[in-house]
């Protein structure tokens, strides 16, 4: 966590030969080929050992873009790496504005020499510090547009930004005439990339309902083993109250990315609705759950000798990655014909 | 109020005027205010709070053996008013200083003549000696010893979350004097001087990413009799009396922002941070920031009337909501700053004050709602003393602190 790159090599190497980098990769392609349900429950145990790597940014959202896109050449190029974990691929879908949506696309593409060029500032880039393929969503003339771009192309700049979350890598990219190979997309791109945040916010949804339940379990056995005025602080009503409601948070939160990761599966027709419930009660119930742990553990979850505050500061990134609750909850309400 | 009354208040409020017009000189009060936060006090601002101390201003309601005037409460206010319109620090010290004040109320006579005054000047710096990894909310379980030899006590134990103890020179410490009796019948209440041997300070890392606080590991650390404060065993006492100082202060403030860049001074903070962002005009934030404000506000007016209520003698119930109130506040605004940034919210460092400010105020709010007493304890506090309600039973309350049980 406290290194540059942000993730374990090794780590990452035996995530790939696991399976668990190409899970939604077609097993034409080297991945495991399931979807979006074993991706929820393993995005569980990585939200509950707050794993730090670019599985999200390269596992997930890169290749769902990509076979979203549907460009049979670059997808048979791309996939094998990105399933094998020997290239780390990463979108850049946003700017400074932080809006993952199309107004928010600050890219532009345009044809130079009979070739196409990318220019522009985006931000936000998941893990784009260590991306070696960069998927580019740009203005075109012909409207929205995607392109793969090497991280080592020419025109490109790449900050690493200053994350709150240690945990979590982020970084601008600028683009400065790049030349860029453009991916035929089999429909509307941003529809593309719609399904592709869809499924990033269901394995958010798994971390965020899995690095919750973590935190309540480890603050029920605080509780239990925690002795103040001669009792376990967990037969104060205070903190049994604190717990259950805690409880009933985590609960929905589980309920909520399963429930998610099955429609998106069953590509129901009410998925978006699902899915857009996950991204904000899945948010708010860690954010919920971390803060509560602190305040039920007293003074040690005020230090680094407890890992609580590391669950806070995850589940408050996670609650800004592709749409804050706020936005979400306008999308659900939108989805319901509201 | 008599005409006596108000022409003598008005002939001290006139002589306030008249020692700042001459004292307060502008250099001073611009290297105070750009002052930063911190632990240790400048050498400009010690000149200073000596200047009052030794002119009587900074404790007015204390007697004149004590450096200060006898004055009423409605006087020592007047003192503080002044002080305040012209923003010069170190009056009302009488009301807030929670660690001359414990020692003016419990200090043997050789103690406070060697100390008040060093205190009132910030000359010496001072930890809270409290908490111990088996005793936090509930205090009275600590297992610190003190053991009387000779002419002084002998001290050994161990202390956590002790805020500024690396660099204290002394600290307000509980210890154990007698274990053959309940839990709160056998503490007994010292200042203990730090910068000994026997005294090793180990700092903690912070969620903050500070260390102001540590672990105070004491082995044969020798405290004066003299620094006994209150009857041996009545610690108990004398700490409930600091406490109350202590959350009564954090009632009233609290740490701001550290990001360093300055926001707006004419406008509430959320509201100048929510125009800088372009959703000011967005209707969910201005509720969240209309009642992030309120609570604020709702707070001071609670004060305000209990300072009322206690200048006419009635003691007021509202004082001991103030801690409590105060760690809503903070936990609301670092969340609705929150809400207000956004994605920008992820970042952190001198390129993102902003998001740095909210990140930081998230995690300090913590300060409040667990240090000092958790809002937990606080609530019970609230319950039982102030509204009456039955105490929860203590297991361990009438069992000689011997036999009590610990994690
Ligand atoms: C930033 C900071 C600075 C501090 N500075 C100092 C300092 O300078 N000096 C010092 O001595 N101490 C200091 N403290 C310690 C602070 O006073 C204790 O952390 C606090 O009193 C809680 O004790 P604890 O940490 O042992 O938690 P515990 O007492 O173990 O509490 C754990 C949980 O149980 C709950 N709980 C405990 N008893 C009850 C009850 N009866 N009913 C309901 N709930 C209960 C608490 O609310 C909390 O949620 C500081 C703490 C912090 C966070």
């Amino acid at each position: 966590m406290e290194t540059e790159s942000g993730y374990d090599p090794d780590l990452w190497r035996s995530l790939s030969e696991m399976g668990v980098v190409g899970l939604v990769v077609d097993e034409a392609q080297g991945g495991s080929g399931v979807g979006p349900v074993e991706l929820e429950a393993v995005m569980e145990e990585v939200g509950a050992a707050l794993l730090c790597s670019p599985l999200l940014a390269s596992g997930v959202v890169a290749a769902e873009l990509l076979k979203a896109l549907g460009d049979k050449g670059v997808s048979e190029r791309l996939l094998p790496e990105i399933a094998a974990g020997t290239s780390i691929a990463t979108a850049v879908l946003t700017g400074d504005s932080g809006c993952w949506t199309e107004e928010g696309v600050t890219i532009t593409g345009e044809i130079q020499d009979g070739g196409w060029q990318l220019s522009g500032d985006g931000s936000y880039v998941l893990h784009g510090q260590n991306a070696d393929v960069l998927l580019v969503v740009a203005n075109t003339d012909e409207g929205l547009a995607a392109f793969v771009a090497a991280s080592s192309a020419e025109g490109v700049s790449i900050e690493a930004l200053p994350t709150f979350d240690h945990t979590l890598r982020l970084a601008g990219i600028s683009f400065d005439g790049v030349e860029a190979d453009r991916i035929e997309a089999s429909g509307s791109v941003w529809e593309a990339v719609r399904r592709a945040m869809d499924l990033a916010l269901v394995a958010l949804a798994g971390e965020q309902a899995g690095g919750a339940q973590k935190v309540l379990d480890f603050t029920v056995e605080y509780a239990k083993t925690r002795i103040q005025f001669g009792r376990q602080i967990g037969s104060f009503q205070a903190i049994k109250h604190m717990a259950a409601n805690l409880l009933l948070e985590t609960e929905s939160a589980i309920s909520a990315a399963r429930h998610a990761a099955s429609r998106l599966a069953q590509d129901s027709e009410n998925r978006a609705e699902a899915v857009s419930l996950a991204a904000f009660a899945c948010a708010d119930a860690f954010v919920k759950t971390a803060a509560d742990g602190i305040q039920m553990h007293g003074g040690i979850a005020f230090t680094w000798e407890h890992p609580a505050h590391l669950y806070l500061k995850r589940a408050r990134a996670d609650a800004q990655l592709f749409g804050t609750p706020a936005y979400h909850r306008e999308r659900y309400l939108q989805e319901l014909g509201a | 109020m008599s005409s006596d009354n108000q022409s003598s208040n008005d002939v001290l409020r006139e002589e306030v005027r008249q020692w700042l017009a001459e004292n307060w000189r502008p250099e001073i009060a611009r290297t105070l205010s750009q002052e930063q936060y911190g632990w240790e006090t400048s050498e400009t601002r010690k000149a200073w709070l000596a200047n009052v101390v030794e002119s009587r201003w900074a404790v007015p309601r204390w007697p004149q053996q004590w450096y200060g005037r006898d004055l009423s409460d409605e006087q020592g206010k007047i003192v503080e008013r002044e002080f305040a319109a012209v923003r010069a620090p170190g009056a009302g010290q009488d009301r807030i200083n929670l660690w001359a004040n414990t020692l003016l109320a419990g200090g043997s006579q050789a103690l406070k003549e060697k100390l008040l005054a060093p205190l009132l000047k910030s000359e010496v710096n001072m930890c809270l000696l409290y908490s111990e990894p088996g005793a936090g909310s509930d205090l009275a379980g600590i297992r610190t010893r003190a053991d009387r030899q000779g002419d002084h006590y002998v001290i050994n134990g161990q202390k956590v979350w002790t805020s500024g103890a690396a660099v204290a020179d002394y600290g307000m410490l509980i210890a154990r004097t007698d274990w053959d009796v309940p839990k709160h019948r056998g503490i007994s209440f010292f200042f203990c001087p730090m910068k000994q041997p026997g005294i090793e300070v180990r700092p903690l890392r912070q969620i903050t990413d500070e260390s102001h606080f540590n672990e105070v590991f004491i082995t044969d650390v020798i405290v004066p009799v003299e620094n006994l404060l209150g009857e041996l065993n009545t610690g108990w006492q004398v700490l409930n009396m600091a406490l109350a100082y202590e959350r009564s202060s954090m009632g009233e403030s609290a740490r701001g922002p550290r990001s360093g860049v300055a926001e707006s001074r004419n406008e509430e903070p959320l509201v100048a941070l929510a125009r800088e962002a372009r959703v000011l005009a967005e209707p969910k934030l201005r509720q969240d920031i209309a009642q992030a404000i309120s609570y604020k506000r709702l707070n001071a007016l609670n004060s305000a009337r209990a300072k009322a209520d206690l200048e006419q003698g009635t003691s007021s119930s509202i004082m001991s909501l103030g801690k409590l109130a105060m760690s809503r506040i903070l936990h609301e605004e670092a969340r609705v700053r929150t809400e207000i940034l956004g994605a920008q919210s992820l970042f952190e460092g001198e390129h993102y004050p902003r998001a740095e400010d909210a990140n930081f105020l998230t995690l300090n709010a913590y300060f409040t709602s667990i240090g000092g007493g958790t809002d937990q304890i606080q609530r019970n506090i609230i319950g039982e003393r102030v509204l009456g309600l039955p105490k929860e039973p203590e297991v361990d309350k009438t069992v000689p602190f011997r036999d009590v049980r610990t994690s």
